[in-house]
């Protein structure tokens, strides 16, 4: 795999997006910033309704009509070197730039696709939008399905109907590199699917991932999966990007407290049951978010301090990582000990 | 799909046997769906046969109430008279008036009019039939296609101008009954504003033409069917537009429709092959019902426009009691609501491949 650390692809700084509902502005998204690297793939973890899903329908501009960006920038890099500010394309831009630059796996499979549709119609209206011509598509098609072990011939001929879910899965996997994009963004891909199709996916992902050298933002809160397949993970909490680093580090060495309650709310087949901690309470509200740290309220290392003071961004190992915890060396010491 | 491509080529497969085709034609959508529509026709057949007999007074009464009204005669004159015109007997046993109405039905025989006396049944059935045909086929299919393009537009920008004018508009129209449209554009344009004579709406076409394929003629057709067309159309485009929102915003909360954009579809495609196909699925079904409905609806419209349809047949049958032309129009009416519907089926097979008609029939 070629992960190379000097080329940003994606540069996202401080994007923060919101909902208007009727008790106020919900702030889903803030102030979330990040690099991806050519070849890199970033996972994105955190409860449900941390905010990742809208980070990403934010990611490709498609959030709905009551959600906004309100500031931030996200710089994209073309292959030739040229960088655009997404927030600047109109949506003739934006739809040229939508799958053929950046394309997106997304959850439940089975209603991704027209259920009026051929898979061969979708390959073809898909390359007709970003001018590419009939064979040209079927060749790359039928090539990657493939690709994904599909019976490549059978499956172009199909209905979504007549495919089972772990290959109607596989069929957007492979129709997300269709356009050969730089980025592909998985919103929880695995987890409409049973355990076996879910290995089989990830194999073909990353064998994909080899073959065809893109760069993936992995959304999952599923971390054994996340574990296996990122270079780098996300740890989000309450629309914040509270700990991002080396999957490693954020791991075996997590610094931020929200991380480790995660990790020791997820099952592992090596421990016991008695070692399962569930995180008391549930995610803060986001209308009038509570002071200091957002997570202090259920967090086991809240201090005086986490009350009032947000915890600033601290980096580690010269800026491979970075963590907002005041309670970072407590933490650290922890996670060291049940690694 | 896994049984078809592994069985062997058709070509190496022995003829199919007489008995093989039997029994595929028993399993077939098309058998299975016309056996249906024939116990439909003849339950629906029986019940108005019956039906019919039970409403107040008879062919034989109506026209001896009329004469004895009209040319002041005594009521054994009158009898008289009726008698000599009419082939009809009232006083035969119903259950044997049904025995010869169904042994004349099976052998292609819709009997006389009791009243028109001398002319038969299917002949002004035949004579009428394409007036309503027109001018009911016509109205249905702008409706659905104004309506349900209206549906889509207004659901697809759902809270614009366009939707709030266009849905209490909707709402409002579906809410009036089709003969007080009627009445209401005859007093308002007809009688108030004069935008057309009243006398010449009335009929199928203007008498002093003659009939002949000629652009005057046709014109003159399409001019007298305006008007019950028009009314058709108003009562029933609302709910076609209501309808087809609410499908649309379901069908727009549909995963494959983000899929679908976040592809970079153009706007045109999703709206038409995205949209618009999946969210007009489940109108097809309500096409066929509305067939009937409106075929019902006729018989006010056509009688107040004069119209020489079927419609304003069955209305002057209901008032005379005649029996024979009831039944001939009614059975019609089934026929064609039965139809509507077959068709209906076989039109969302052909728009939607998850819907197949012939089950088990390659397995």
């Amino acid at each position: 795999m070629s992960l190379d650390m000097n080329k940003v692809v994606l540069s996202v700084r401080d994007v923060s997006v919101s909902y208007l509902a009727r008790r106020g502005r919900v702030r889903a998204v803030s102030q979330v910033s990040f690099d991806l690297h050519a070849g890199e793939t970033l996972a994105l973890i955190g409860e449900s309704g941390c905010g990742k899903s809208t980070l990403n329908l934010a990611l490709i501009r498609q959030l709905p009509k009551n959600a906004s960006i309100d500031s931030g920038s996200i710089a994209y890099t073309y292959r030739d070197g040229r960088t655009v500010n997404l927030l600047d394309f109109d949506k003739t831009a934006m739809r040229r730039y939508l799958w053929s630059e950046c394309s997106m796996v997304f959850q439940g499979a089975l209603n991704s696709l027209n259920p009026v549709l051929r898979v061969s119609d979708l390959v073809y209206e898909t390359a007709a939008a970003h001018g590419i011509g009939r064979l040209e598509a079927q060749t790359r098609a039928l090539k990657l399905f493939e690709q994904v072990r599909l019976d490549a011939k059978r499956v172009f001929n199909s209905y979504p109907h007549e495919m089972s879910g772990g290959m109607r899965q596989r069929v957007l996997l492979a129709l997300s590199l269709l356009l050969r994009p730089q980025i592909v963004i998985m919103d929880e891909p695995t987890t409409a699917v049973d355990i076996l199709t879910q290995r089989s996916i990830l194999d073909v992902l990353k064998q994909l991932r080899a073959e065809l050298n893109f760069s993936v933002i992995f959304i999952s809160h599923d971390l054994a999966v996340a574990a296996e397949i990122a270079d780098t993970v996300a740890t989000m909490y309450a629309g914040e990007i509270v700990e991002i680093g080396p999957v490693n580090d954020v791991f075996y060495r997590s610094r931020h407290a929200y991380t480790l309650s995660l990790l020791n709310a997820a099952p592992r087949l090596s421990a016991g049951a008695e070692t399962l901690e569930s995180i008391p309470g549930s995610p803060p509200d986001l209308i009038e978010p509570p002071p200091g740290c957002k997570f202090h309220e259920r967090c086991a290392y809240a201090q005086p301090i986490c009350r009032t003071t947000p915890p600033p961004m601290v980096a580690y190992n010269n800026g491979a990582g970075r963590a907002a915890c005041h309670e970072t060396a407590r933490v650290l010491a922890d996670a060291r000990h049940k690694a | 799909m896994t049984a078809l491509s592994a069985s062997s080529p058709p070509a190496a497969q022995p003829a199919p046997t007489l008995r093989e085709r039997l029994r595929r034609l028993r399993r077939s959508y098309l058998f299975k769906v016309v056996i249906q529509g024939v116990i439909t026709i003849l339950a629906v057949m029986t019940l108005t046969f019956f039906m019919i007999r039970q409403m107040p007074g008879n062919p034989f009464q109506v026209r001896i109430d009329d004469l004895m009204t009209r040319q002041a005669m005594t009521y054994e004159d009158a009898y008289r008279a009726a008698a000599s015109i009419f082939n009809f007997d009232p006083d035969r046993p119903v259950i044997l008036q049904f025995s010869d109405y169904i042994g004349d039905l099976l052998q292609g025989d819709l009997g006389m009019s009791i009243t028109k006396t001398g002319t038969p049944v299917a002949e002004l059935i035949l004579r009428y039939l394409p007036w309503t045909l027109f001018s009911i086929g016509l109205s249905v299919l702008i409706s659905f296609t104004l309506g349900t393009t209206l549906g889509l537009a207004i659901g697809y920008w759902r809270g614009s101008w366009l939707d709030n004018v266009v849905t209490t508009l909707a709402s409002v129209i579906s809410g009036i009954p089709d003969y007080i449209i009627a009445l209401l554009i005859i007093l308002i344009f007809g009688v108030q504003l004069e935008w057309f004579k009243i006398g010449q709406v009335r009929g199928g076409v203007d008498p002093t033409i003659t009939p002949a394929l000629s652009l005057e003629y046709i014109g003159s057709i399409l001019q007298y069917a305006f008007m019950p067309m028009l009314i058709y159309t108003l009562s029933s485009i609302g709910a076609w537009i209501l309808a087809m929102k609410s499908s649309t915003i379901s069908t727009l909360g549909e995963d494959y429709i983000t899929v679908a954009q976040a592809r970079g579809l153009p706007q045109r495609r999703i709206l038409s092959a995205y949209v618009g196909r999946n969210a007009m699925l489940p109108l097809i079904t309500r096409l066929a019902i509305s067939i009937g409905f409106i075929m019902g609806g006729s018989v006010i419209i056509e009688e107040m426009f004069q119209y020489p349809g079927l419609g304003r047949n069955l209305y002057l049958a209901i008032t005379g009691r005649d029996y024979t032309v009831m039944q001939g129009i009614f059975l019609v009416i089934t026929v064609a609501v039965v139809a509507s519907n077959i068709l209906a089926d076989v039109a969302i097979a052909w728009l939607d491949p998850r819907v197949r008609l012939d089950k088990g029939g390659e397995a």
